[in-house]
C-alpha cells in the first residue's frame, strides 16, 4: 500500500515538473544564502583565530601596555631581575609590499621556543639565525606569502610601513598552513626600526602553566603600573567579539531569505495537496489511514526538501565565496585585520543547511498535510468547498498575526539591550503580519472588485476578484513578495537613515580645511608637522592621535585631540552643555564618551570611569556624550594635555589643518605633498575628499546588505511565479469556459496579468507598514543593540515608490507565463479533462 | 679549553629552533670555520690586565667565563656544581641600528648541579643576545650575564655566582686564593699548528666558596672551592680533531693541575696539548704533552649512547704526583641539545711518595653526538 501511495506522489511530481523546480528554487536559494552566510562568517572568523592561534602559539598571557606598547625595558627587567624567561617580545604591525596588505611580527628568536615556532620547517636554520640577528632587513614567511609575493630565497624587495620605505630581504621561508598567509616575520630589531617602534613592543608573550599561580604572583609583583598581563585567549576572544554584532545581523539577514523561501515551499506544498484532492479522497475510500497520509505528504515534502537542501549547500558554497569577500573586507575596514582567501566548508555548516532546508520544507507543508487529512473519503473537494475552509480560518489566522505582531513588541521591550532577542522580535514581527496579509488582501480585493469593474470591464472585474475568492494561493504568493519588499523597504530605510546621519555628522565633525596623517600606522615626523604649520595660509592646526589602551575588560580606543576652539563646533554633545564640558575637558582629567560607548558601558555626562594609564588605573570623569558613527564602538575622546599627564608619549598621527579665507586649498594639499614626499608618505584629503572617502567605505560596507536583499527579492519572485502557475493551471477549466464563451487568448492573458499586477500592487501597499516598522526596529532596536548608534530615521518616498513598481513589475512578469499557457489552451481539451 | 664548544654551542641554539631536524645543520659549522675574516684572532702573546681581561673581547669569536667548584653542606652532604657563560660574535661588527636590540653578540650559559649524595644530576641552560642588557659582560666592575644568571664583582672585590632554574639554583660568593695564571705560552693557548688556531687562556685556580645550593626545594648551605677558566679565540678545532678531555684538579696540599689533552681522529693525543701546574704558592710551570701521562681505568655507558671515560690514572713526573681521578658520580652528562661530560670527581694517590688527596672537574667532549 506505501509504495503505491509513494509512487503516486512521485509520478504527480514527475507530471508537473514546473511546480517541482519552482519549490526546489525556494528552498535552494533559501538554504543557500544560509549556507553562504554561515560560511563565510564562520571562515572569516575561523582564519581569524587560526592566524592569532599561530601567532600566540603556545603563549598563554600576555604583558600589554599603553598606547605606544610596552616599554622593552619592562622585557628585560622581566628576564633579568625577575628570572622570568618563559616570555618571548612581539612587535606587531602593518606593511604594505607591491599593493599587498602584509602584518610584520618582530621577534627573538633566543626567546621564541618557549611559546611557539614560526621557523620550526625552515630549510637552513643555522643561517636563518645568524642573518635574522645581523642582517638588516632580514624577513622570513611562509612559503605560500614568498610565492604570492613572488620572492625567492635572497631576494630583496620594497617594503612600506610607517609611510616610509624599507629594504628587505627574504632570507627563508617556512612551511605553514594559511594560517600565516600575508605574515612576515623579523627580528625585533628589524621590526622596531621599521614600524617606528625603537624602544618599544607591542607585547610580551608569556607561558605559565595551568594553576600555575606562583608565576602569575610573580608576574604581578614584577610589572609596573602601566602595565597588564592579560589572558591571552580572552583577549583573542574580545577582538574577535567585534564583529560578532556584525556577523549576528548577516545571519539574521539570511534566515530572512529562507523565510521568504518558507512562504513559497508552503504555497506549494499546499497548492500540490489541493490539486491531488481527488487522488487524496480515492486513496482515502482504499483504505488509507489519516496518519498515513499525513506521512505520505511530509515524506513528499521531506524528499523534495533534502533534495534542494542538498542542492542548496552546493550553490551556498559557490556563493559564500563571493560573500567572503565582501564580509572579509567589511572586517578589515571596521574591525580587525583577517585574511581569509578560501571558504572552509564545514560539516556543521553543511549540517545546518539540511536542517534547516528539511525544516523549512516540513514546517511548510505541515499545514496542508494536515488539512489533506481533514478531506473526507470519496468527496473530491471542489474549490468552493475549499475557499469556504479558508475563509473560516481566515480570523483565526489573523488573530494569531496579531498575537504575534504584539508579542514582537513585548519581546523588545522586555529584553534589555540583547540583539538576539531583537533579532527574533523582528521576525516574529514579519511572521505576525504575514498572517495579517491575506485578510488585508480579501479586503481590499473585494473592496476594488467593482471599480476595476468599472474602470477595465468584467475581465478586469474578474482579475481583482478572482484574488479573493483564490486567496487560498493568491495570499500567500502575496505574503511571499509582501515580506520580501518590506524587508527591502525597511533596510533600504535604515541605510538611508544610517547613510544621512553619517554624512550630517561627517559634515559637522570634520572641521578643517585639510586632513593629514600616517596611512594606517605610525606617527609623524614632528619635524614634517612643524613645516606644515608654517606653510603660508595655514592659521591654525589639530592634531590627533589614535591610541589604544587595554585591561581585562578589552580594549579602549582613545582619541587625543588638541583642538583649536573654534573646532568645538565639530562634536556633537549629547548630554551637557558644552562651555562647561569643553572647559573640564580640556583642563581636568575629564573625558568626553561616544555614544556607543555611553550605551555599551551605561555610562554618561557626570559619571565616572577607569583607564588604564602608564601611570595605572586612572578615574576620570566623563564630561559629556559626543555623537559618533565611529565603527570602533568604543571611543573616547582625550584632550592632549590630558593625555600627556597620563601616558608618556606625544607622538601625533594626523592633522587638520585650517587656512585663512581665500587661501586655494589645493595649492595647500600640493605644498603638504612637496614637504612630505622626501620623508614620510601621507594621506592628504581636503575636506570634501575626505567626506567622500568615508562615505565610499560606508556604501561598501552595505555592499553586502544589498546582494542579500536582492537574493531574498529574488526567492519573492520566484513565489509569486510558482502561485500565479499553480493558480492559472488549476482554473484552466475556468478559463476554458471563459474562452468558449467567446473571450480572445488576449483578452485570457491580459486578464491573467491584471490580475498578476494587482497581486503585486497589494504585495506593494502590504509591504510599506511593515517596512516602515522593520526600518524602526532596525533603526531604534536593532542598530543600537548591535552597535550602539543612535539614527534619525528619515523615509525617503522613493524607496517607497520603487518598491511599489517592482511588486507590481515581478508580479506581471511572473504572470507573463501563466498569461500564454492559459490563452493558449484548447477550451475543448480543458473542459473535458474534468 | 673549550674551543670547538663554542661550535657546539651555537649549534645548540640553533637545533632547539629546529624541532623537527634531526640532524645538526653542517653549515654553521662551515660558515664558523671558512669564515674567520674580520676578527681578531689569538697570533702573539699580549699583556694581561686585571680586572680588564676579565670583561669581553667581542672582536674575537668565542669567549668563555667558566666556574665549576665542588661544596659540601654542614652536614657534610656533597655537590658540585658548573656555571659556563659562553659569547660568541654572529659577525665581526655590530650593524649599525638605532634599535638596542641589533647586535651581532650572543650569550649561552649552562647550568650543573651534581648531587653525590642522591646521586642527581641538574642541568639547565640559557640563551640570549648580548644586547639591550639581556645578557653580556662587562669589566668594571666585573659581571657577566644571561638572563638572571650572573657572575658579578661585589663591593670589596668578592663575586657573586647566581643561577636559578626553579628546581634547583647556586647561589655563591667567590674569593680568589691565588692570582690568574696565564697557560700556554704567556697566556697564549696554541690548539693546532696552524697559526691563529690558538687562544687567550687564563685561570683562577682556588676561588674560596661559600652559600647555598638547592635541590629538591631545599637550601642547603655550602662551602668549598671552585675554579675559573677565562678563554677567547677566533680558532676551532683542527679537522683531525674529535674533541678533548680536560681536567682541573685541585689538591690538599695547596697545588692545582691543568690538563687538556686533544684527541685526534686516529686514537691518538694531539702534540698541542698541554697544561699548567701551579704550586701552593701560585707559582705555574707551563705542561707540555709529554709531561702528563693519562691512561682511562674504566668507562661508562651513557643510557643515551656514547661511551665515556670514567676513571682514570695521571702522573706528572716532573711533579712527581700519581693520583687516581674518580667521578662523584658516573652520570653527569649535560644533556643540553649538546652532549658532554662535565663533572666533579675525586682524586686519591700520592706526591712524591706521600699520599694526597683532591677535588676537581673533569670535561670530556666528542664522545656522543
Amino acid at each position: 500500500m506505501i509504495p503505491v501511495t509513494y509512487r503516486a506522489s512521485f509520478s504527480y511530481l514527475l507530471r508537473h515538473p514546473w511546480q517541482l523546480v519552482l519549490s526546489l528554487l525556494g528552498i535552494v536559494i533559501g538554504v543557500a544564502v544560509i549556507v553562504a552566510v554561515d560560511l563565510a562568517n564562520s571562515s572569516a572568523r575561523k582564519a581569524f583565530l587560526l592566524s592569532m592561534d599561530a601567532i600566540t602559539g603556545e603563549a598563554t598571557h600576555q604583558v600589554v601596555g599603553g598606547p605606544n606598547g610596552v616599554s622593552e625595558d619592562v622585557y628585560r627587567s622581566l628576564r633579568t631581575e625577575a628570572g622570568l624567561t618563559r616570555i618571548a617580545p612581539v612587535i606587531d604591525g602593518a606593511a604594505t609590499s607591491d599593493g599587498l596588505s602584509l602584518q610584520l611580527l618582530g621577534i627573538d628568536l633566543f626567546a621564541e621556543q618557549s611559546v611557539r615556532s614560526f621557523t620550526g620547517d625552515a630549510q637552513d636554520i643555522s643561517s636563518l639565525f645568524v642573518s635574522f640577528l645581523v642582517e638588516p632587513g632580514a624577513v622570513t614567511a611562509s612559503e605560500q606569502t614568498a610565492q604570492e609575493l613572488g620572492l625567492e630565497i635572497g631576494d630583496r624587495f620594497e617594503l612600506f610601513s610607517s609611510g616610509r620605505q624599507h629594504t628587505a630581504t627574504l632570507v627563508a621561508t617556512f612551511a605553514a598552513d594559511d594560517s600565516l598567509d600575508r605574515v612576515l616575520v623579523a627580528d625585533v630589531a628589524t621590526a622596531q626600526e621599521w614600524l617606528d617602534l625603537v624602544g618599544w613592543l607591542s607585547r610580551i608573550d608569556v607561558r605559565i602553566e595551568d594553576g600555575d599561580t606562583a608565576t602569575l604572583e610573580r608576574f604581578e609583583r614584577a610589572l609596573g603600573p602601566g602595565t597588564q598581563l592579560l589572558s591571552a585567549s580572552g583577549r583573542t576572544r574580545s577582538t574577535a567579539e567585534m564583529s560578532q554584532a556584525f556577523m549576528t545581523n548577516l545571519t539574521a539577514m539570511s534566515l530572512l531569505a529562507l523565510l521568504v523561501g518558507l512562504f513559497l515551499i508552503f504555497n506549494s506544498v499546499n497548492f500540490s495537496v489541493l490539486q491531488r484532492r481527488g487522488l487524496i479522497g480515492v486513496l482515502r475510500a482504499l483504505g488509507l489511514t489519516r496518519r498515513q497520509l499525513l506521512t505520505m505528504v511530509l515524506v513528499e515534502a521531506a524528499a523534495v526538501g533534502l533534495v534542494a537542501a542538498i542542492a542548496g549547500v552546493l550553490f551556498g558554497a559557490v556563493l559564500g565565496e563571493q560573500l567572503l569577500e565582501l564580509v572579509s573586507r567589511t572586517i578589515n575596514d571596521l574591525y580587525f585585520r583577517v585574511n581569509v582567501t578560501e571558504v572552509s566548508v564545514s560539516a556543521f555548516s553543511v549540517a545546518k543547511g539540511i536542517v534547516a532546508g528539511v525544516g523549512a520544507a516540513l514546517l511548510a507543508a505541515a499545514v496542508p498535510a494536515i488539512e489533506a487529512t481533514s478531506y473526507e473519503p470519496r468527496l473530491a473537494l471542489t474549490r468552493s468547498v475549499l475557499e469556504r475552509r479558508t475563509r473560516h480560518v481566515l480570523p483565526i489566522v489573523t488573530a494569531t498575526g496579531i498575537a504575534g505582531m504584539v508579542a514582537a513588541i513585548a519581546l523588545i521591550l522586555v529584553s534589555g539591550t540583547s540583539l538576539v532577542a531583537g533579532l527574533s522580535a523582528v521576525f516574529l514581527l514579519i511572521l505576525g503580519f504575514a498572517l495579517c496579509v491575506p485578510l488585508f488582501v480579501r479586503a481590499v480585493s473585494t473592496l476594488i472588485a467593482p471599480l476595476a469593474g468599472k474602470l477595465g470591464g468584467t475581465s478586469a472585474r474578474m482579475a481583482v476578484a478572482g484574488i479573493a475568492s483564490g486567496l487560498s494561493r493568491t495570499g500567500i504568493a502575496i505574503v511571499a513578495l509582501a515580506v520580501a519588499l518590506s524587508a527591502t523597504i525597511g533596510i533600504s530605510v535604515m541605510v538611508d537613515s544610517f547613510r544621512g546621519s553619517v554624512n550630517a555628522w561627517l559634515q559637522q565633525t570634520l572641521q578643517a580645511d585639510i586632513y593629514t596623517g600616517t596611512i594606517r600606522e605610525g606617527s609623524m615626523e614632528p619635524e614634517l608637522i612643524a613645516a606644515i604649520r608654517a606653510i603660508d595660509g595655514v592659521v591654525d592646526m589639530s592634531t590627533r592621535k589614535r591610541a589604544t589602551v587595554e585591561d581585562a575588560s578589552g580594549r579602549t580606543q582613545l582619541r587625543v585631540f588638541e583642538l583649536p576652539p573654534q573646532s568645538y563646533d565639530g562634536a556633537e554633545l549629547i548630554d551637557a552643555e558644552p562651555a562647561p564640558a569643553w572647559q573640564a575637558w580640556e583642563s581636568e582629567d575629564a573625558v568626553f564618551v561616544s555614544e556607543p560607548y555611553a550605551y555599551q558601558h551605561a555610562v554618561g555626562a557626570g559619571d565616572v570611569i577607569t583607564l588604564p594609564t602608564d601611570r595605572g588605573p586612572r578615574q576620570f570623569d566623563v564630561a559629556a556624550t559626543f555623537q559618533s558613527y565611529d565603527i570602533n564602538a568604543k571611543g573616547i575622546m582625550m584632550s592632549r594635555a590630558t593625555y600627556a599627564r597620563h601616558f608618556d608619549d606625544d607622538t601625533i598621527d594626523s592633522l587638520g589643518i585650517y587656512l585663512a579665507a581665500g587661501v586655494d586649498v589645493d595649492a595647500v594639499i600640493r605644498e603638504v605633498e612637496r614637504l612630505s614626499k622626501d620623508t614620510q608618505s601621507l594621506y592628504i584629503n581636503s575636506n570634501a575628499g575626505l567626506r567622500k572617502e568615508s562615505m565610499r567605505i560606508f556604501d561598501r560596507t552595505f555592499v553586502i546588505t544589498d546582494v542579500l536583499y536582492w537574493l531574498t527579492l529574488g526567492v519573492a519572485f520566484i513565489g509569486i511565479l510558482s502561485a500565479m502557475l499553480a493558480l492559472q493551471l488549476e482554473r484552466a477549466r475556468e478559463t476554458a469556459t471563459l474562452r468558449a464563451l467567446g473571450m480572445t487568448p488576449g483578452q485570457v492573458g491580459g486578464m491573467i496579468t491584471a490580475q498578476t499586477g494587482v497581486i503585486g500592487l497589494l504585495s506593494g501597499i502590504a509591504a510599506i507598514p511593515l517596512g516602515i516598522v522593520m526600518a524602526y526596529v532596525l533603526i531604534k532596536v536593532i542598530n543600537r543593540r548591535a552597535f550602539g548608534w543612535q539614527i534619525d530615521m528619515t523615509v525617503a518616498p522613493d524607496i517607497l515608490a520603487v518598491s511599489v513598481i517592482f511588486a507590481i513589475g515581478a508580479a506581471m512578469l511572473a504572470g507573463l507565463y501563466p498569461a500564454w499557457r492559459a490563452g493558449r489552451s484548447q477550451p475543448a481539451i480543458a473542459m473535458r479533462e474534468e | 679549553m673549550r674551543l670547538t664548544f663554542t661550535l657546539f654551542a651555537l649549534l645548540a641554539v640553533a637545533v632547539v629552533y629546529a624541532d623537527k631536524a634531526s640532524e645538526p645543520p653542517s653549515q654553521l659549522a662551515e660558515l664558523l670555520s671558512a669564515d674567520a675574516e674580520g676578527y681578531a684572532k689569538a697570533i702573539e702573546p699580549r699583556e694581561f690586565v686585571f680586572p680588564d681581561d676579565h670583561g669581553p673581547h667581542p672582536d674575537f669569536r668565542n669567549e668563555w667565563w667558566y666556574v665549576t667548584g665542588n661544596l659540601d653542606d654542614k652536614d657534610g652532604r656533597r655537590f658540585g656544581f658548573e656555571l659556563t657563560i659562553f659569547r660568541f660574535a654572529l659577525a665581526p661588527t655590530k650593524p649599525e641600528s638605532e634599535s638596542l636590540w641589533r647586535t651581532n653578540q650572543v650569550y649561552i650559559a649552562h647550568l650543573a648541579v651534581t648531587d653525590a649524595d642522591e646521586e642527581r644530576f641538574f642541568v639547565a641552560q640559557r640563551y640570549a643576545r648580548g644586547a639591550l642588557g639581556l645578557a653580556g659582560a662587562q669589566a668594571r666592575p666585573f659581571r657577566v650575564w644571561a638572563d638572571d644568571w650572573f657572575i658579578a664583582e661585589e663591593p670589596g672585590g668578592a663575586w657573586r655566582l647566581v643561577a636559578d632554574d626553579g628546581d634547583f639554583a647556586v647561589d655563591v660568593t667567590l674569593r680568589a686564593q691565588k692570582p690568574p695564571v696565564l697557560n700556554g705560552a704567556d697566556g697564549l693557548s696554541q690548539k693546532s699548528s696552524q697559526p691563529g688556531n690558538a687562544s687567550y687562556y687564563y685561570s683562577i685556580t682556588r676561588l674560596q666558596t661559600e652559600g647555598r645550593i638547592r635541590v629538591y626545594g631545599r637550601e642547603h648551605e655550602v662551602s668549598g672551592m671552585s675554579w675559573l677558566d677565562r678563554e677567547w679565540s677566533t680558532s676551532a678545532l683542527a679537522d683531525d680533531q674529535v674533541g678533548w678531555d680536560w681536567f682541573a684538579l685541585q689538591l690538599a696540599d695547596g697545588s692545582d693541575l691543568m690538563f687538556y689533552g686533544l684527541r685526534l681522529t686516529d686514537g691518538t693525543q694531539d702534540p698541542h696539548s698541554g697544561g699548567t701546574f701551579i704550586g701552593a704558592d701560585g707559582a705555574a710551570t707551563h705542561l707540555d704533552q709529554e709531561d702528563v701521562e693519562v691512561t682511562v681505568l674504566d668507562t661508562w655507558d651513557s643510557p643515551e649512547g656514547g661511551t665515556y671515560p670514567s676513571r682514570w690514572a695521571v702522573t706528572v713526573p716532573r711533579f712527581g704526583l700519581d693520583v687516581t681521578v674518580t667521578p662523584v658520580i658516573a652520570n653527569q652528562e649535560l644533556f643540553t641539545t649538546v652532549r658532554y661530560w662535565e663533572g666533579a670527581v675525586d682524586v686519591e694517590g700520592s706526591r712524591h711518595g706521600e699520599r694526597i688527596s683532591g677535588r676537581g672537574y673533569v670535561e670530556l667532549t666528542g664522545y656522543a653526538q
